[in-house]
């Protein structure tokens, strides 16, 4: 009997860590630069992403070749020849929240994440900042921040350089549910 | 015997809070990671993008189309021949003559539907078709190559060398075409293509000229950087009367060229015997021999128009 319970509660302590993770499966991502010629506006809506507010692991993906532009050839270019899709299908990140905000309450909370950003298979460590929003129990994240195409070797020919800005503007949106 | 009871209960807590530790220690370094892997299903069999730069190469089309609301305008240029009796410094090696000078719009209807319109010099030609993307290579080789199917009609609506062309319905040519074209890897892409003729009246008007030939093309694209391409062009055409005509001699078409890419233009600079730039012209009457030196400078412009209303920015 003894042996019964003990083995019960160790199971129960083990099983604790599952607590306090959530999902997403639908991110809104998008990308914006403005340029002289014409301005990169696309977006994904089927990133995906895992928040663990135990630990703080919050992590994102999405796939390159989900990224809808208005143009077909710019979309085209966009995975043929910057971004490289068929080498390197995903964009992601990787790290760690700096804040525990206390998600029983409404709210909006500013938080940082520590980690690394993979873009054409490029690692860069960052440190991205977002909101945290807590409204009734529905968690959402949001971020805006900066990639620079030389950081990750997305080569912009000289002959096309006008078109293309240097920075890219990332925006990510995600509504998160507990997962289960 | 209490005692090893006890001791039992001791280790059994003991192990149990180890596992218990391991299991924490892995859930924080890899639950992240798993549920991002069970999250992120792999996309399979997405369709291939950039088989080849543009809806041409040299002499051929490619399986690309134009995607909806977008026109693609083409200027397609022939110089006179390189060498042989046309040739030579006289003429500054060709470029003082024009044998061809095609100029066409396609447009896309949807995005694997394209009507093509062009206007040829080399017998004054017109031309009007559709192009259909009808199967695209998927990623995973559920389907191994694209296959595009045209089908367009050639007009010649002036006086031609013959007076058999008076009557109007004599100058109409209609060509069928099946084109099968798989990207290798991102540098290599090849493609067949067998098509169907039809003239109307044999063109040239010579005693013993098919009206109908078959012909098959074969064509490739080798990008040597991002941006640039070596491209090769052949064509076939299945007509014994061609094989054996001595007077005028017929030739095939081969074409060698560079590509290169530039964002909204694709260029293509080559080399080539076939004097017209239509399938009408080449397929029935290529009479030039790169042996010969009867070769000429060629490029084709490639630029791409988008009509697609912009949506409103989020930013």
């Amino acid at each position: 009997m003894k042996y019964i319970a003990v083995i019960l509660l160790a199971w129960f302590t083990v099983n604790q860590a599952g607590k306090g993770i959530y999902v997403c499966k639908n991110a809104a991502v998008s990308l914006y630069s403005k340029a002289p010629i014409e301005d990169i506006d696309a977006r994904s809506d089927i990133g995906t992403s895992v928040l663990n507010i135990a630990n703080g692991d919050v992590a994102f993906s999405v796939p390159i070749r989900s990224f809808k532009f208005d143009k077909a050839l710019m979309q085209e270019h966009f995975n043929e020849n910057y971004l490289e899709s068929d080498k390197y299908p995903q964009a992601s990140f990787k790290g760690k929240l700096t804040e525990k905000p206390d998600l029983t309450r409404n709210g909006t909370y500013p938080v940082t994440a520590t980690g690394v950003f993979e873009v054409h298979g490029v690692k860069q460590n960052r440190s991205i900042t977002g909101k945290l929003m807590v409204a009734n129990g529905a968690i959402s994240l949001t971020s805006e921040f900066m990639v620079a195409c030389k950081d990750h070797r997305i080569e912009i020919p000289t002959l096309v350089f006008q078109n293309i800005a240097e920075n890219i503007k990332i925006k990510v949106t995600a509504a998160y549910i507990p997962y289960k | 015997m209490i005692m090893k009871k006890s001791v039992l209960l001791i280790a059994l807590l003991f192990s149990a809070g180890l596992l218990k530790a391991q299991t924490a220690k892995t859930d924080s370094a890899t639950s992240t990671d798993s549920l991002m892997k069970m999250l992120n299903v792999p996309q399979k069999g997405e369709p291939v993008i950039a088989t080849f730069k543009a809806t041409r190469l040299i002499l051929s089309q490619t399986t690309e189309t134009v995607k909806k609301n977008e026109l693609n305008f083409l200027v397609i240029h022939r110089f006179g021949d390189i060498g042989g009796s046309n040739g030579g410094g006289k003429t500054l090696w060709g470029l003082d003559n024009s044998s061809d000078i095609y100029i066409g719009f396609e447009y896309g209807l949807i995005d694997n539907l394209n009507i093509d319109f062009g206007r040829s010099k080399f017998e004054q030609l017109l031309e009007l078709g559709l192009k259909y993307n009808i199967l695209h290579q998927k990623t995973d080789d559920s389907m191994p190559v694209a296959v595009t199917l045209i089908g367009k009609t050639g007009f010649k609506p002036y006086h031609v060398n013959t007076t058999v062309f008076d009557y109007y319905a004599n100058r109409f040519s209609y060509l069928a075409q099946a084109v099968f074209a798989r990207k290798f890897s991102r540098a290599l892409s090849l493609q067949v293509s067998p098509m169907y003729l039809i003239n109307n009246v044999p063109y040239p008007f010579i005693a013993g000229n098919e009206k109908n030939i078959f012909a098959l093309s074969a064509a490739g694209r080798l990008k040597f950087s991002k941006r640039m391409g070596l491209v090769l062009d052949y064509v076939h055409p299945f007509s014994s009367f061609r094989n054996n005509s001595i007077n005028p001699k017929f030739y095939n078409g081969l074409g060698v060229g560079i590509e290169i890419e530039t964002g909204g233009h694709v260029f293509t600079i080559n080399f080539s015997n076939a004097q017209a730039i239509s399938e009408f012209n080449y397929i029935n009457d290529t009479e030039s021999s790169w042996g010969k030196g009867q070769f000429r400078l060629g490029f084709t412009i490639s630029r791409i128009f988008d009509f697609n209303r912009k949506h409103k920015s989020n930013y």
